[in-house]
């Protein structure tokens, strides 16, 4: 009771964005996407900093205005209560989907953004409690995007369906401030979006930022790798903190939509190194509906990662 | 159908590049913003003021230009140019009265009385290098490198390639490499035969060859404490021997020199060196120690301590001072003169370096990156001083009169200045 009231203040204390001086740069931190979001700026202006502490904030919370399955003014919301009918989507949403239907077709069907429904049955609180198959089953029959119509830039879900953006949204808003950021400084920085990032060239001494991946048994006290990266996008998908317990064993939140299961066999955590966020996002999640196939995965892939 | 990826075989589209191209089409970057959130480069544009006490002098500028490639690639090439002038001990010893003679450069040298003999000369050299740092995947990094150097008498061609691997959970770095260079010698004036009187026996270059192998070993102890160990090998086969060095003869009587032969090296030399070296960060300075064990075949043993200190100076600047002790004992075949009558050895020279010695350095380097300008500026300046075994036990005569090795003081100065774009 007392770590999660320490927890809700700490939090509210971050919901202010706050920019403060640490060694030779800055860190200014928020509250967005339900997540600690950070940005380190490698500058000594005070001024620079809040202005990209500024850009990155206003994207994140632009971003996840317009995408957020949880509010009722967005486009989001609007497909999803469409009741069958078809939607006109603006030209960033219509990326957004094709970047999804991308997925879709690239991981054979694993990455599905109409299998958020899934979460209706599941509660991934740490307990042992399992929906029934039937359940299941019956939230199955709402997931797939084949049924989905998709022809740029209408789109036709059928009742009962939903899209969520949750997979991608997180990953999406990092590239999207750090290319604003980009655009504003020449200093080198990294944007942290609740462990979602993007590193932006070398620091004014040389070096990368250093930059940990936390032990997945003792998530945020001890880093157990210590990731030296020039430039890219890093992001991790796993087990971390959302996830149920049955018959022994631990399932993480992440959903295979094809049996309506948590992915079995799969890393605690798996972190991946790619050119954009997006990328090291997308293959990280990828990697994990592999289950026991992630690493082979990854290596096919070609990219840098670590699993834990 | 379910993505189940056979082993060892990599699925027909890489999900990877598709996922890359999609995001591309997504992120909407305008190209301005695509050009600055490309690999940044660095240019280090340094120059080197170099200093002995009455003798050589050297200038040397140099631009190194990294090239940062996303993936965690890059590459660098770095061109130096060497402006050497001044005069250099010729292994002669000093005498009573005025000594003039005839250097292989056919200058003509005079010293006065009590005064090492200094041969004067004046060499530019260039040289090139490139470093292309490719990590192979997670935890291991590869880097291949090449040189070029030229000089009036030298020439220089070589490649390297070293693995670095990460153990440990990237505690424990271990690295293992090797180089091999192909040098050639071509003295002005001909190549003399070794402990003659400067007869020369060849017209054309003369062949050098160097091969090196290193490991090394870099663990991180503690957040505040990493340590490394390097041990180094270099083996080299051909013409070592310093043509225009000599060697003087002195009277039996008197020590009074009579006459000069010249500096003749084994044809090979093995060199081994071991380097402990440890960086401790305080809360905001760095301590920085190391040791160095040298050993070759010609006897040669050295010692090096290095200390420095990094302490920063407020949020632009820091101050680096450095102190630092070698010694040196003398080659097996190192000489001061040889007595008139005396039976030569198969190799020998009188060439200080080959000799007993001993620098003390003290020094510092302020960096700081100013208001009116980007990047970083860089003054280094080193003093050193050089004893040399000023009376060795076989001089005689005169030349237990003399200082043999004065002590010599040099000054360095570095100014440098990098910045990325």
């Amino acid at each position: 009771m007392q770590a999660t009231a320490l927890s809700a203040e700490r939090e509210g204390t971050n919901d202010a964005p706050g920019l403060r001086r640490v060694d030779d740069y800055f860190i200014g931190e928020f509250h967005a996407m339900a997540s600690p979001c950070t940005l380190l700026i490698d500058t000594d202006d005070r001024t620079e900093a809040a202005k990209c502490l500024a850009i990155a904030s206003a994207e994140a919370i632009r971003i996840e205005q317009k995408f957020s399955r949880y509010r009722r003014d967005n486009i989001v919301y609007e497909i999803n209560h469409a009741e069958g009918r078809p939607v006109v989507v603006d030209h960033e949403t219509a990326l957004l989907i094709n970047y999804a239907a991308t997925c879709y077709v690239m991981s054979d069907g694993l990455f599905d953004i109409t299998s958020g429904v899934l979460r209706r049955v599941w509660t991934f609180d740490g307990g042992r409690k399992v929906p029934s198959r039937q359940s299941v089953e019956a939230c199955l029959r709402h997931v797939g995007w084949p049924r989905v119509e998709w022809q740029n830039p209408v789109l036709t879900i059928p009742v009962g369906m939903e899209i969520d953006f949750g997979g991608i949204g997180k990953e999406y808003a990092v590239d999207r401030a750090a290319a604003l950021i980009a655009s504003r400084t020449q200093s080198s920085f990294v944007v942290n979006f609740g462990g979602d990032l993007y590193t932006a060239g070398l620091r004014r001494d040389g070096r990368t930022w250093a930059i940990g991946i936390d032990d997945p048994g003792r998530t945020g006290k001890s880093a157990l790798y210590r990731l030296d990266v020039p430039k890219g996008g890093i992001a991790t998908s796993g087990d971390a903190r959302r996830f149920v317990q049955w018959r022994g064993k631990r399932l993480g939140h992440i959903l295979n939509p094809k049996t309506g299961w948590p992915v079995d066999g799969a890393p605690r955590s798996i972190t991946v190194f790619g050119r954009t966020c997006m990328e090291a996002g997308t293959l990280s999640t990828l990697a994990y509906l592999q289950g026991r196939g992630a690493r082979q995965f990854l290596k096919q892939q070609g990219v840098q990662f670590w699993i834990v | 159908m379910r993505l189940q990826l056979e082993p060892g075989k990599a699925p027909k589209v890489s999900v990877r590049d598709a996922l890359h191209g999609a995001a591309l089409a997504l992120l909407m970057i305008p190209a301005s913003a695509q050009a600055q959130s490309a690999p940044s480069d660095r240019i280090d544009v340094t120059s080197l003021l170099y200093g002995e006490q009455g003798r050589t002098e050297v200038v040397e500028p140099v631009v190194r230009f990294t090239h940062l490639l996303p993936d965690g690639q890059s590459v660098s090439a770095q061109l130096a140019f060497d402006v050497i002038t001044g005069a250099s001990p010729s292994g002669a010893l000093p005498s009573g009265t005025v000594q003039t003679r005839t250097s292989a450069s056919g200058h003509v040298i005079t010293s006065k009385a009590g005064q090492i003999p200094v041969a004067p000369f004046h060499d530019e050299r260039v040289e090139l290098e490139g470093t292309w740092h490719k990590p192979l995947n997670r935890l291991v990094s590869s880097d291949l490198g090449f040189h070029v150097s030229r000089e009036k008498d030298y020439q220089s061609l070589g490649i390297n390639a070293k693995v670095s691997t990460e153990l440990m959970r990237r505690l424990l770095t271990v690295t293992v490499g090797g180089g091999v260079s192909h040098d050639t010698v071509f003295p002005t004036g001909g190549t003399p035969a070794g402990l003659s009187d400067g007869t020369v026996v060849n017209l054309g270059s003369n062949a050098k060859n160097v091969t090196n192998v290193l490991l090394g070993a870099s663990r991180i102890v503690s957040r505040q404490w990493l340590v490394a160990v390097n041990g180094t090998e270099t083996l080299e086969r051909g013409y070592l021997t310093e043509p225009y060095k000599v060697i003087s003869i002195m009277s039996h009587v008197n020590g009074t020199p009579i006459g000069e032969l010249t500096d003749k090296r084994p044809s090979t030399r093995n060199r081994s060196a071991v380097l402990l070296s440890s960086v401790y960060h305080l809360s905001d300075d760095v301590l920085y120690t190391s040791y160095r064990y040298y050993w070759d075949t010609w006897s040669i043993r050295s010692h090096t301590i290095d200390l420095k200190y990094r302490h920063d100076l407020g949020d632009d600047s820091y101050i680096e001072p450095l102190l630092r002790y070698y010694q040196q004992s003398a080659a097996s075949f190192y000489t001061v003169g040889f007595v008139e009558g005396a039976t030569l050895p198969d190799f020998a020279t009188s060439d200080y370096r080959l000799g007993r010695l001993r620098t003390i350095t003290a020094g510092a380097t302020y960096s700081f990156r100013p208001d009116f300008a980007a990047g970083e500026f860089t003054v280094r300046g080193q003093y050193m001083r050089q004893f040399g075994n000023s009376s060795p036990s076989n001089a005689i005569g005169i030349q237990r009169n003399f200082d043999l090795s004065p002590p010599v003081n040099i000054v360095a100065v570095v100014l440098g200045y990098s910045f990325d774009y």
